[in-house]
């Protein structure tokens, strides 16, 4: 053994010991940083829900409910901040204190409410379905039985709905709705389970392979999720959610952003989501 | 120098890989690393403040159960699917047909080049809708191959090309066929030297069958997603997936180990 080489790996280790910890150090304190001025409004939502959640050309957030989103700081004088976190793990982010609030197309379960605490619905919607062009299926009756697949998204009532009144069906589940509906359109599910306005743009977009039978088979409302224990920015959520409605802000949004499905609705008799 | 060392032998010699460490020196030092690990990864979740819900995830244990004998099902198909592709790639490679060894060249190229997640997706609903392969796992367990099998065709090629030159003369010179050559000279060699890569693709091939999951698949991955979306509980969800995996994976590590040092000679 050389004498000389163990003195300088004991240098060497030594010296990684000194920035391993110095390492240590910096992140510490990283952490306990904070930024002056009130505490940005941490939101978390999927952006990959048109026209709700969604990126605009340039990448940034854009959609009904980042406007809502940034609506809702106006009103709370916080800078809003907003995170793209995929759907299933959006709750887990609230109660791990990652976000405040999740503003992503969110209906409200009985399951969820375990986990979260909602603020009043702010939109009705029910679950439709979109299958093939020439399918005999005429309602979600006709999908419960043994060998009738029916897809759904990870994490969606569609799916929930599935498991519990589909049993005789197969289910497919898909991390995204681009799969599933690709799914319909090439005759490898029988059809979709998802809400009713996403039922309706897709059905127009893939006119040629695909219809949608909009007539919900279960009622859903949406809200924003917060933490079981932020009873304080439940309580100013909804205050502005009530004031942002009796100006005619839900109005605007879906006249902005849904207005063919708003006239669609109309024509078959089916009542607007806001 | 040597004799001043000796004087002051540091406490943490034992730690040094050395043929004089005392017979305890490798069981201690497991110990030292299991308890930093350990003691890492629980700092971390305690950090988390977690609020740990076992009995959610417990009701769909059914789940993970299905899922894992999926995995399984599916690994062990693509396993032995793509040892034979990738032999049937290496061999093509070597042919002295032109056309044979394009044709191998551009499908290690293909699919070395491109992600797995677009394989699956194009093979699935573009090739396999117009060959009419309609059952998501025979699609599933083929695609898995294809990728696996060009990896392994060159981790074999490099194998058989890894053997001398001067070995194959010598074997042509003894009087051997092409085929006597393979069996008796290339292929004992070569195996060894390519089984420590073989090991790590085949378990990189268990771990990447997760991503058949967005053809919708049933697989572990899969169902442990689905658990989470139903119960909230990401970490109850995901930790259950590691250990299913790892159940999968170190037989593997294990086995392939144990034939590494059975094929093992001086040379």
């Amino acid at each position: 053994m050389c004498g000389g080489r163990s003195g300088g790996q004991n240098r060497a280790i030594a010296s990684l010991l000194r920035l391993l910890l110095s390492t240590v150090l910096v992140v510490a304190l990283a952490a306990c940083h904070r930024p002056a001025g009130p505490r940005p409004l941490v939101v978390g939502m999927e952006l990959a829900y048109p026209p709700f959640e969604m990126t605009d050309a340039q990448g940034q957030p854009a959609g009904v409910s980042v406007d809502l989103a940034r609506a809702l700081g106006v009103a709370l004088g916080r800078p809003v901040e907003i995170r793209n976190i995929a759907f299933d793990g959006l709750i887990p982010s609230l109660q791990a204190g990652k976000i405040d609030c999740i503003l992503s197309s969110m209906t409200v379960t009985p399951e969820r409410a375990r986990a979260v605490a909602f603020s009043e619905p702010y939109l009705h919607t029910g679950l439709a379905l979109l299958v093939a062009k020439d399918s005999p299926i005429a309602s979600v009756a006709d999908l419960d039985q043994a060998g009738r697949r029916v897809a759904v998204k990870n994490g969606t009532t569609g799916q929930l709905y599935a498991r519990d009144h589909l049993t005789h069906a197969q289910i497919l589940v898909f991390d995204s709705e681009a799969a599933a509906v690709l799914e319909v359109a090439q005759g490898k599910a029988d059809a979709f389970a998802y809400d009713q306005m996403s039922v309706f743009k897709q059905a127009q977009r893939h006119a040629e392979t695909t219809r949608a039978l909009l007539q919900p088979f279960q009622q859903e409302a949406w809200a924003i999720a917060l933490r079981q224990d932020d009873g304080a920015l439940r309580e100013q959520v909804n205050a502005f959610l009530r004031d942002y409605r009796a100006h005619g802000g839900f109005d605007a949004l879906g006249e902005r952003y849904l207005p063919e499905q708003k006239a669609a609705f109309a024509k078959r008799g089916i009542p607007f989501v806001f | 120098m040597t004799t001043a060392i000796e004087k002051r032998r540091s406490p943490w010699a034992w730690l040094r890989v050395d043929a004089e460490a005392p017979a305890w020196a490798s069981a201690a030092s497991w110990l030292l690393v299991l308890a930093a690990a350990s003691l890492f990864f629980a700092a971390t979740f305690f950090r988390l403040r977690y609020h740990w819900n076992w009995e959610a995830v417990w009701a769909y244990r059914a789940k993970f159960v299905i899922g894992w004998l999926t995995t399984v099902a599916l690994s062990c198909a693509a396993l032995i699917l793509s040892g034979l592709i990738g032999a049937a790639t290496a061999l093509a490679r070597r042919s002295p047909w032109r056309p044979l060894r394009q044709a191998a060249f551009l499908y290690v190229e293909a699919i070395r080049s491109t992600p797995l997640l677009v394989q699956i997706l194009i093979l699935f609903y573009i090739v396999g809708s117009a060959l009419g392969i309609e059952d998501r796992y025979v699609a599933g367990v083929l695609i898995l191959s294809l990728f696996g099998g060009a990896y392994i065709g060159e981790i074999v090629r490099a194998g058989i090309e890894g053997v001398g030159h001067s070995q194959l003369e010598s074997a042509r010179a003894i009087g051997l066929t092409p085929a006597q050559t393979y069996r008796h000279v290339i292929f004992p060699q070569a195996l060894r030297q390519i089984l420590p890569p073989l090991a790590g693709q085949f378990i990189s091939l268990i771990k990447d069958s997760s991503l058949l999951s967005v053809i919708a698949v049933n697989e572990l991955t899969q169902n442990a997603r689905e658990v989470n979306a139903f119960t909230y509980s990401t970490l109850e969800a995901y930790l259950p997936l590691a250990a299913g995996y790892l159940l999968l994976t170190l037989p593997l590590s294990w086995i392939s180990r144990r034939l590494e040092r059975r094929y093992r000679y001086e040379t």
